[in-house]
């Protein structure tokens, strides 16, 4: 066998195992599509059924309607973006400073930063917890927003890392031109850490879209302010029976905001997450 | 040259305090006193509501010589971290081999792949607690048409851990893209020197691929299994830690012994055993590293 021949029979083997595991991946996303789009009798069908006799477009707005949609979706979206805002503002002022101003205690902060990521998260759930219950913020969404302000340890770690590559001459010329050091953080380091930005954006929303422990613990008692991870993870525990069409079709509009974030900013997703590499244990 | 004049809120050490007030602030109220705070609640008792009442080692004899759970929850979670941070990492790392490639389409598929890391945790878990429906399910929809029995997915005791693993095996893309920019990132002239020597296949990617991506391996060997150690929305939406605890991941035992059961001192005493549990892994990956991580720069 030829060079030539051979190579192209690696690439064809190649093709064939990439659209084996393309199988799996995909399956489950389809037979959730399917299932959201078939009546209730067909979902109980054996054997099951892959294509629905006939697309039942209305469970997406019964399923809707079985959980509070319209508030729950207006409440995590409001939720995400302050969060997003605040760990924006604070991970790139403390990444600032620890990418490129001196002062005593910097390698001790990066430390404690770092360190307290592998802190899990229980340890610290109960007193936080009792904290913001002293504070009377039990059954509010403070417990969700204010902490994004604070800074964010992976998020942080990554603004530091990001900013560190960026050449100190500019600051020095900004610096002679009389700019003081918020003005060199606002009008010259961030424009250069657009990349940056989106990746905690996307990174933030996304967490808090995703998050389910937090408003479990903080607001559940309170169903006017659920999100839609709340409201869509209490959804099978509910007492409207085992609709699992209109359970599909209400987890759909549920990913859906993500997934078409994540189409629109693909390159960013995959950039911002191959720069854990090289910033990474290095 | 010091200027002796200037006022301290020019001065670079200042400011640059001013620009860390977020972690000033988030780090003591948010990280160290309830760390420290969790400490002392474990050597008490604690409802949340009355002050907590010292009582030395009480809650930790209790979970390490009473308590039914405690033990059992470890075991799990171990065997989770144990089947599922070998499997992942082979798995990401093969996926990313395998599409490491420029042919054409190749986007596309990078994009499939990754596809089930975006959904949501709680879309994901709700979706396959449907495909393990014991009735209406997919899976067993599907042994049936082999004329199989029916698989108890998430209600047998020696399948659900299986089952918890499938979902994070679906979720291997985010390994994945990972491994891939790290596969990217080794020098081509690498390979080329390598393949001058004779070094092809197997033989290249043994002694040129893997010992250059070991820092990747390693990150993700340390994030996959502190990952795993914290598993926690599966077992309580899915399965409520069942059958007969078999998924009651230490985390969510915490979460049950603190919200359910009101033992706050003894969940913080519990969390802070994961917690050293842990600690003590990672140390250990640490000092073991030295002898397969490869950097560069050294």
């Amino acid at each position: 066998m030829g060079k030539k021949q051979r190579q192209k029979m690696n690439v064809t083997a190649r093709y064939v195992l990439i659209l084996v595991f393309c199988i799996p991946m995909l399956f489950p996303l389809l037979w959730m599509l399917t299932t959201a789009l078939k009546d209730n009798a067909a979902v109980f069908k054996v054997p099951p059924q892959f294509i629905p006799s006939k697309f039942h477009w209305e469970n997406f707005t019964d399923g809707l309607a079985k959980i509070k949609f319209g508030r729950e979706f207006l409440n995590s979206l409001f939720i995400s973006v302050i969060v997003s805002i605040g760990q924006i503002c604070s991970c790139m002022s403390v990444g600032y400073a620890l990418a490129r101003l001196k002062f005593k205690g910097k390698k001790l902060w990066f430390y404690l930063i770092v360190g307290s990521m592998m802190i899990p998260g229980m340890v610290t759930v109960m007193p936080v917890f009792r904290l913001w219950a002293s504070l009377g913020a039990y059954g509010t969404w403070w417990p969700m927003i204010i902490p994004s302000f604070l800074g964010a340890p992976f998020q942080t770690f990554l603004a530091r890392q990001f900013m560190t590559t960026i050449p100190k001459s500019y600051d020095d010329a900004a610096r002679i031109d009389g700019a003081n050091r918020l003005q060199i953080l606002t009008r010259i380091i961030a424009p250069m850490s657009k990349p940056l930005i989106t990746v905690i954006a996307i990174q933030s929303f996304q967490g808090a879209w995703n998050d389910y422990l937090t408003p479990l613990l903080y607001i559940i008692s309170k169903p006017e302010k659920w999100t839609l991870a709340l409201g869509v993870g209490r959804m099978t525990s509910s007492t409207y029976g085992t609709q699992w069409n209109l359970f599909m079709a209400a987890d759909i509009m549920y990913m859906l905001p993500i997934l078409i974030i994540f189409f629109i900013c693909q390159n960013y997703f995959m950039e911002g997450l191959g720069s854990m590499n090289n910033s990474g244990v290095k | 040259m010091k200027r002796k004049g200037k006022p301290f809120w020019r001065k670079e050490g200042f400011q640059a305090y001013m620009f860390m007030i977020p972690t000033l602030i988030g780090f003591p109220v948010l990280c160290a006193y309830p760390m420290l705070y969790s400490l002392y609640a474990a050597f008490c008792d604690w409802d949340g509501i009355n002050s907590p009442v010292w009582k030395g080692l009480k809650n930790f004899k209790y979970l390490l010589t009473v308590d039914p759970v405690f033990w059992k929850s470890v075991r799990v979670t171990f065997l989770y971290a144990l089947i599922n941070v070998p499997i992942t990492l082979i798995l990401g790392l093969a996926l990313a081999v395998l599409l490491n490639k420029k042919i054409p389409g190749i986007r596309l598929f990078r994009v499939i792949y990754y596809l089930p890391t975006i959904v949501p945790g709680i879309a994901a878990i709700i979706l396959w607690q449907f495909i393990f429906k014991s009735d209406v399910g997919l899976l067993n929809g599907l042994l049936g048409q082999l004329g199989l029995a029916p698989v108890g997915w998430l209600t047998s005791e020696k399948v659900v851990l299986f089952s918890l693993s499938i979902i994070k095996w679906w979720g291997v893309g985010g390994m994945m893209i990972i491994f891939l920019s790290g596969l990217q990132s080794v020098p081509a002239d690498v390979f080329e020197a390598a393949s001058l020597d004779g070094a092809t296949g197997w033989a290249q990617f043994k002694y040129v691929t893997l010992p250059m991506i070991t820092p990747v391996i390693f990150l993700q060997l340390i994030t996959g299994l502190i990952g795993c150690m914290q598993s926690f929305a599966e077992a309580q939406i899915m399965t409520g830690g069942g059958p007969n605890f078999s998924s009651q991941f230490i985390n969510f035992d915490i979460y049950v012994n603190a919200f359910t059961n009101q033992k706050y001192g003894r969940a913080c005493a519990e969390s802070w055993i994961l917690f050293l549990i842990i600690l003590a892994f990672t140390a250990l990956i640490f000092k073991k590293s030295e002898s397969f991580v490869y950097y560069e720069n050294d």
